[in-house]
């Protein structure tokens, strides 16, 4: 490579070109709507990522298939938001300012949502994310109500715990905690509802990620003689978490949160060391039709079943509330009109539907009441949805689930 | 669009600034640091938490720069008399040190779940604003440029630069190579610290899992690209560097049936093949000693 300083900087110059010309290449339509998919492709959250995002284009294809929302196409516009607050900053910039998007949907970490909200909100436009950290539904950040939370957040989910705990009779928990937002979150809040309740916890560890061994922590739990161990966890932690307590032989009954307690879990540590631990987590609606057209257009999508990503179930849901609130608010996008219409089409009373499809038919009769593949899909006055929590028991290798409650 | 190319700019505006501290540091004076991450870390807390409690956010932005230096004293004065390579692992354990104190000490930092609601370099909303923080950031950069520049061109930059090509005759002369390397490792930290501080109030959210070690290396491979030991350097370095892992969005909208799951890996591998192609046909950088082979 032979060249001069001058030969770079047209090189440059020409690049920096090259980037600002979509905007002229990309003028479309007035007639489409378009919507922004922040998944987190790469980093921590990258097991659910990609899964999000084809389902958000699955969703979208089923309404555009229908007829589209208001009359209006959709068209999905999808960022990699790495995981990270600064690349999630950067593309929610771009999705706002050079695709126009009226909205954002699956911010998945906290970190990236509350890096996120203050950019939707400047620019009217809503964010639904699935993250769990209960400050996003706070007045504080939510000041214009334009964010929704699909998923459980920490504190509900802890309580949640706190109720399975409850129903059997356990004394003395002590928690274990994945070192991040949503593993602490989770046994804070699990802490809250107990100790509300009067009981103690007595002992709690927090660890660090990606070590090949919490032998040292969990001699630690250990030691306290605990009853039962809560846990803010992950799969590859708890798989070597459960491996060593089992090495261990002391009796203790495990609550693990459920995108943790997987098939591959039981397999990797074997069913007799798997025998009887528990896990809770948001239901799926799994006998819902929205979850069905769910579970087929992810196993399309994702060859594997939709149980397995309940991030993407949630994105299925954001696609089509979304849309059934466009339709019902006949083809506007302004936020503010959207973020009544959402809790009109999801929340009770109405006729339930499952589908875009069916939604739209149903909107000429009267009010609809969306039944998500996710939960039931009602929104509380910050955003929040109320989900359905389910516990469940590993019997003879297999998930089996248990009991159903709301906290 | 407007508004978009402001946010680019101001994050290369911040990538800058460091890629001119690591420019001082190793380009002019040789000192390997790995841990340009730790302090940017530390400028990053120490000014956000002080615009949180009410403190102007130009005397935050100061107070970052001092902390930050002053927080590479104590490393220079220990290890600054260790090999290089010794320096560069003494430097890497630093910012892991720095980032498992910011979670752990919850009382200060909130832990994981980090700093929310900072204070912006400039309040405001819109294109306008947008400009502003542009603005903002390119005269701080502007004047760390030229603070770099003087530094190269005076009897000081002459010695780092001594150390740098033959620290034994340095001290054959009768001139201690540790102070002046401690003077360097403390401006250049100064200086991500500055960036650290300004990351924050331009994100406004931090968290400790952003000052992870990639950061350093982005840095690395910016000045590595653009030419080490040129201020020059730094400056086109981190053009390119915002040019692959931004330019690469745009490539998925021209190239629809490439998914975004796939451009994530073509994002990365691009970069890795830019690095490996610059090493082998321009070592020396794109804007280094064109006369060189």
């Amino acid at each position: 490579m032979r060249g001069n300083r001058r030969d770079v900087l047209r090189g440059l110059g020409a690049g920096v070109a090259l980037v600002a010309m979509p905007a002229v290449v990309r003028a479309q339509g007035a007639d489409i709507i378009r919507i922004g998919a922040l998944n987190p492709i790469t980093g921590s959250g990258s097991p659910y990522g990609s899964g999000m995002q084809k389902t958000i284009f699955a969703a979208a294809e089923a309404v555009n298939a229908a007829g589209g929302a208001g009359g209006r196409k959709i068209e999905i516009v999808a960022e990699d938001g790495q995981t990270s607050p600064q690349a999630a900053v950067l593309a929610a910039k771009k999705l706002i300012e050079i695709n126009k998007v009226s909205a954002i949907l699956g911010t998945w970490s906290s970190g990236v949502s509350l890096a996120v909200a203050p950019l939707a909100e400047n620019a009217n436009v809503l964010l639904m994310h699935t993250s769990g950290a209960p400050a996003l539904s706070t007045p504080k950040v939510n000041g214009k109500g334009l964010f929704f939370r699909f998923h459980a957040n920490n504190e509900r989910s802890g309580a949640a715990f706190a109720e399975l705990c409850k129903r059997r009779k356990f004394t003395r928990p002590a928690t274990m905690a994945f070192n991040n937002a949503s593993g602490i979150g989770n046994v804070d809040g699990f802490r809250k509802t107990w100790e509300a309740g009067g009981g103690k916890v007595v002992e709690s560890v927090v660890y660090e990620p990606n070590q090949p061994s919490y032998r040292s922590e969990l001699q630690k739990v250990l030691a306290a003689n605990p009853d039962v161990i809560v846990t803010g966890s992950y799969l590859a932690d708890t798989t070597i978490i459960l491996r060593e307590w089992f090495q261990t032989g002391q009796a203790v009954a495990w609550a693990i949160p459920g995108w943790a307690v997987t098939p591959e879990l039981i397999r990797a540590i074997g069913p007799t060391a798997a025998e009887g631990i528990m896990s809770v987590d948001a239901i799926s609606n799994e006998d819902d039709p929205a979850f069905k057209a769910f579970d087929a257009a992810y196993q399309k999508a994702m060859s594997k079943p939709g149980q397995s990503n309940v991030y993407a179930a949630e994105c299925w849901d954001m696609v089509n509330c979304l849309t059934l609130a466009i339709e019902a608010a006949g083809g506007s996008v302004d936020a503010n009109t959207l973020k009544a219409k959402i809790r009109e089409v999801a929340n009770p009373d109405g006729q339930k539907v499952g589908s875009f499809a069916e939604g739209k038919a149903a909107l000429k009769k009267g009010k609809i009441n969306y039944e998500g593949a996710s939960s039931a899909l009602d929104f509380d006055a910050t955003g929040d949805v109320k989900p359905t929590f389910g516990a469940w028991t590993v019997e003879g290798g297999k998930l089996v689930q248990k009991y159903k409650f709301q906290a | 669009m407007d508004a978009y190319l402001a946010a680019i700019v101001s994050v290369m505006l911040i990538y800058v600034l460091l890629a001119l501290g690591l420019t001082l540091q190793y380009g002019l004076t040789g000192l390997i640091n790995f841990g340009m991450v730790g302090f940017f870390a530390i400028g990053a807390y120490t000014s956000a938490l002080l615009a949180l409690h009410g403190v102007p956010v130009v005397l935050s932005v100061a107070a970052a720069a001092v902390v930050a230096g002053i927080s590479a004293w104590p490393i220079g004065l220990a290890s600054l008399r260790l090999r290089d390579d010794y320096f560069a692992i003494v430097t890497l354990g630093f910012a892991e040190i720095v980032r498992l104190t910011l979670t752990s000490e919850k009382w200060l930092t909130n832990g994981v779940q980090g700093l929310s609601r900072i204070p912006p370099i400039y309040e405001g909303t819109g294109t306008a604003a947008a400009f502003v923080i542009v603005a903002i950031l390119l005269a701080v950069t502007v004047a760390a440029i030229f603070l770099i520049h003087r530094v190269a061109h005076s009897p000081f930059g002459r010695i780092i630069a001594a150390i740098r090509d033959n620290e034994e005759a340095v001290q054959a002369i009768g001139k201690d190579p540790a102070r002046f390397k401690i003077q360097v490792l403390v401006v250049g930290s100064a200086l991500a610290g500055i960036a650290g501080a300004l990351y924050a109030h331009y994100v406004t959210y931090i968290v400790p899992e952003q000052f992870v070690a990639l950061a350093t290396f982005y840095v690395w491979m910016a000045v590595i690209m653009g030419g080490v030991g040129r201020v020059s350097g730094a400056v086109v370095g981190t053009a390119i560097l915002m040019f692959f892992l931004e330019g690469s969005r745009f490539l998925g909208d021209f190239l629809p049936w490439i998914s975004s799951v796939q451009m994530a890996s073509i994002r990365i591998g691009v970069v890795g093949l830019a690095l490996v192609l610059f090493t082998i046909y321009r070592p020396q950088g794109l804007m280094g000693d064109f006369t060189k082979r």
